[in-house]
């Protein structure tokens, strides 16, 4: 599904140069739900803007669904953000205008392909997330755990290849947090969804099939969850605490 | 079901407060500029300004500063709306939507806002400058010079800005969809823009360069003239340029630092000053803008008591109520008829006294420009000019001083204080203009009388070369001085009556104003030469239009009646007046603005912080105390710099002048420090209602 070969990526400030992305190579596989995790600083965040085409990356590949991205204009990395991806921000990044149906529906309307299909399936997402009774709410009207399961279902609502979620429980208490956590399994066992998370957190990450340890900017470690929950999160943070040393 | 066009028109109504923010700093800046334009170039105002003269580079030369002023402000403005509209762009662009997508509705919001707000601005500029001059008309001073006209020309320098509003918006819209880095532009609004941080020295030097810029500036043409015999060049005015990078580091100071010392407790006020300095760049821009503007105010402002003042005292201190001369061929009306007159309006006339005069031919030291236009060279040239002269006894009939002029020489009319402009200390011969016979001559010192005093040279000399040179002279070159006091309290309708009495008796050939020298206009052509006051607009004028500021100013026989003077003082110089401050309303309206709008996007910006200060239990009191913090900062630094500097400035235009203050000069100054204190209480005022509007708007009790 996603295929990540030898990534790099440098950011100037002034008249210095720091790497950030030392050579990664990854791969997910469709259906999978994997996290990154790492310390500030490690480069997950940027991973996850690399792969989005969110921001531009100075060497390597990223191939997604069979589609390379290095190389494609800005309209085809457009239409690849549209249709292949789907984000979920850390602050959530809805649009304070709209409302909560408007703004799962905005990735279709941007497409200029909302029917009533469409719109019945952003009531279905919601429903299956349990914000379907806010729908006609604004955002400054809801909770922020409502606000990220609305921009879970947006991400889905394009039915991508894969989701991208930047710390999508950082900015929430652990009763939303678990209940967004609870999104994205709905969607990966729903709708075979395949989801790349980036996060600090280890019991969102003990959620995952799979983490990847990050630190300066390469692979760490690979974790595979092969126990229960609680002790595959024991396990990361026993790796946690070992990349820290 | 939503479309892309519907859903950019939702996310547009939610954000309609930062559109109507946008809006109102464009209608503003196109408004100002659109109605300063209109006046600066209506006829009304250009037949009053004399083209190349100091008032109206003044004019010029602020509405310069004023357009500077407000391309800064609409681009801050247009800034503003760019990183609120960024958040939205950049979720729209990170959800999939390609510029070509974008594009269109973007350029359409960013055209209709822009151009709409240009358009009503530049409409309303009209509107605006008929309202105040029609208010000044109606409660300062009305006179037939007033009727204001516009010339549509001036909506060329509106069209102008209104394309720059309308290009720069398109160009920033543009300029947001080109980003590739998506992570940018949605984190636009939240990028704070700290200016680079100097030390300490900064503000004093900023203080020293400013100063040195003022005097550099000023000196500059000064030494164009005295040390290379040039015409200042316009790139002289480069000069000036020390002032405003003084300017800046005295606001990046004040962003940076502020003016008091952290010393002692470093933690006071560090929320508000952290919060200035993070929004620095922004804020030293507007700040220095602002300065600008209030300076320019000033300077147009302080026009009116440093002209008014001194005219004011000039007529109080002149020895006659009536002093006035006319050609010996003109029928004017004699002391009997002035006296019968008099008597009709109940005055009785006392102190009257006439001489005759003659006016001769002058030679005399002048200014000759080189081909070039640029340099020039000093030479001496006999018959330059026209004198009026007077015998040692007319003299001492006309102004009682008794005087003993030398055969061969003459003495120069001087004023008290020895600053005319319009004197020849420099003559070597006198030439009769009727029968060109010459008498040698020399300079023997000034006398003083300000009524004597005037565009034309008057000077005096012995009786027996008076008699001489004089022999021959047709009536044209002849002349009569007359004056008188009224016994008691004097009249203005009689002073008026008699004006138009006076102004009827003379036929055309006296309907010329004072600069058209019937001596330099013989001598030019018999050089062949065509002389400029035959060809130049400006040197026609009419009895028709008697009370016109061109007339009572520039006529070569107008009359110095007291009382009319007085009393027609503001009617005469209503438009010049008028359209300064016009100008200094301008100015202040747009610096006001400014820093309103400063201050509160400052504080909205940070409004995340002072809800996080509530929660973390800081009183009403202290959250006040922030607030007036920030404002304070916005409005006191340019309120101070700007008159302070204009008032030091002005100082420094009227000593060098003649190298001291005289008494009207130490009285303008004092009536210009009165006008500093209205202008100081005119902000305070805005300022308050700024941080009450501010406080509404934070929730701050």
């Amino acid at each position: 599904m996603l295929y990540v070969k030898e990534l790099y990526k440098s950011y100037e400030v002034g008249k210095n140069k720091y790497e950030v992305l030392k050579g990664i190579d990854l791969h997910v596989a469709q259906g999978e739900f994997v996290a990154v995790m790492g310390p500030s600083g490690s480069g997950k965040t940027t991973l996850l803007n690399c792969i989005s085409c969110y921001i531009p990356f100075d060497k390597g590949n990223i191939k997604l669904g069979g589609t390379e991205l290095a190389g494609m204009n800005e309209a085809e990395l457009a239409r690849v953000r549209n249709t292949k991806i789907g984000f979920v921000f850390q602050d959530f990044m809805l649009l304070d205008g709209l409302t909560i149906r408007e703004n799962i529906l905005v990735p279709r309307i941007v497409q200029g392909a909302v029917d009533k299909e469409v719109e019945k399936m952003a009531d279905q997402l919601a429903s299956m997330f349990g914000i379907g009774h806010i729908l006609n709410k604004y955002p400054a009207e809801i909770s922020g755990g409502e606000k990220q399961r609305a921009a879970v279902a947006r991400s889905l609502i394009n039915i991508p290849l894969i989701i991208l979620a930047d710390e999508p429980t950082g900015n929430l208490d652990s009763k939303s947090s678990r209940a967004v956590i609870e999104t994205f399994i709905n969607a990966k066992q729903k709708m075979n969804a395949t989801i790349f998370m980036v996060t600090h957190d280890s019991f969102a990450a003990s959620f995952c099939d799979r983490v990847i340890l990050l630190k300066d900017g390469t692979i760490y470690r690979q974790l595979e969850k092969t126990k229960a929950r609680s002790e595959f999160q024991d396990q990361l943070l026993d790796a946690l605490k070992e990349m820290s040393a | 079901m939503m479309n892309m066009k519907q859903l950019e028109q939702k996310l547009q109504k939610a954000d309609r407060k930062q559109s109507r923010l946008y809006l109102f700093c464009n209608f503003m800046a196109l408004m100002i500029i659109s109605a300063y334009a209109a006046l600066m170039l209506s006829p009304t105002v250009q037949k009053v300004f004399p083209e190349g003269g100091d008032s109206a580079k003044q004019m010029y030369m602020i509405f310069v500063m004023t357009l500077v002023g407000c391309v800064v402000f609409t681009i801050y403005a247009l800034g503003l709306f760019f990183r609120h509209k960024s958040g939205q762009l950049g979720v729209l662009m990170a959800l999939g939507a390609s510029r070509k997508r974008l594009a269109p509705g973007l350029f359409r919001e960013v055209l209709l806002l822009s151009g709409v707000s240009a358009i009503a601005g530049t409409a309303a500029g009209f509107p605006f400058v008929w309202v105040i001059w029609h208010a000044f008309r109606l409660f300062l001073v009305d006179s037939s010079d007033m009727v204001l006209t516009f010339d549509f020309k001036c909506l060329f320098i509106s069209l102008l800005f209104l394309l720059l509003v309308v290009g720069f918006a398109c160009l920033t819209a543009w300029r947001y969809l080109k980003k590739t880095n998506i992570m940018e532009v949605i984190r636009e609004e939240h990028i704070n823009e700290p200016v680079k941080e100097l030390g300490r020295w900064c503000g004093p030097v900023g203080f020293l360069v400013l100063l040195v810029g003022a005097v550099l500036g000023y000196g500059a043409p000064w030494a164009c003239h005295a040390w290379f015999s040039m015409y200042p060049p316009a790139w002289v005015s480069v000069f000036y340029a020390p002032v405003f990078v003084g300017l800046y580091m005295i606001m990046l100071h004040t962003v940076v630092h502020g003016w008091k010392s952290h010393r002692k407790n470093p933690y006071k006020n560090i929320i508000s000053r952290s919060m200035m300095k993070f929004q620095g760049k922004q804020t030293v821009n507007n700040l220095l803008v602002v300065t600008l503007l209030i300076a320019g105010g000033c300077f147009a402002v302080f026009y009116l008591p440093t002209t008014g003042i001194s005219a004011v005292l000039h007529y109080a201190s002149l020895p006659y109520d009536y002093f006035y001369k006319y050609q010996a061929d003109q029928d004017v009306p004699d002391r009997a008829k002035v006296e019968a007159l008099g008597r009709e309006y109940g005055l009785s006339l006392k102190d009257w006294n006439e001489c005759d005069y003659v006016t001769l031919g002058i030679g005399g030291m002048t200014i000759i420009e080189e081909e070039d236009s640029l340099r020039f060279h000093v030479e001496y040239v006999p018959m330059l000019q026209e004198a009026m002269v007077l015998s040692e006894d007319a003299y001492q009939m006309i102004t009682g001083q008794e005087v003993d002029v030398g055969p061969g020489t003459y003495w120069c009319l001087n004023d008290q204080e020895e600053t005319s402009l319009y004197v020849n200390n420099s003559a070597k011969e006198i030439t009769n203009m009727t029968t060109r016979k010459v008498l040698a001559t020399e300079f023997a010192g000034y006398l003083h009388y300000d009524h004597l005093t005037e565009e034309i040279p008057c000077c005096v000399l012995d009786n027996a070369d008076y008699a001489l040179i004089s022999e021959g002279l047709t009536d044209d070159w002849r002349g009569r001085f007359a004056a008188f006091n009224v016994d008691g309290k004097d009249s203005y309708p009689f002073a008026n009556a008699f004006f138009r009495l006076f102004v009827s008796s003379f036929d055309e050939s006296c309907e010329r104003i004072c600069s058209y020298d019937r001596v330099q206009k013989i001598r030019e052509n018999e050089e062949g030469q065509e002389y400029w006051g035959d060809t130049d607009k400006m040197t026609k004028i009419s009895y028709d239009s008697s009370d016109s500021f061109t007339f009572r100013t520039f006529w070569v026989y107008m009359p110095s009646f007291r009382i009319l003077n007085q009393n027609d003082f503001l009617r005469n110089m209503a438009v010049m007046f008028m359209m300064f401050l016009f100008i200094f309303i301008v100015c202040m309206i747009t610096a006001l603005v400014v820093c309103h709008t400063r201050c509160q996007s400052i504080a909205l910006n940070n409004r995340y912080i002072f809800d996080d200060l509530k929660k973390l239990g800081a009183s009403p009191a202290f959250l006040d105390k922030e607030v007036r913090s920030q404002c304070t900062n916005v409005f006191k630094m340019p309120a101070l710099v700007g008159t302070t500097a204009m008032f030091l400035l002005f100082a420094m235009i009227l000593y060098a002048n003649d190298g001291r203050l005289l008494q009207t000069e130490w009285a303008a100054m004092g009536l210009c420090l009165c006008i500093i204190a209205v202008i100081g209480a005119v902000i305070y005022a805005v300022y308050r209602s700024t941080v009450k509007a501010i406080k509404g708007q934070l929730g701050i009790g």
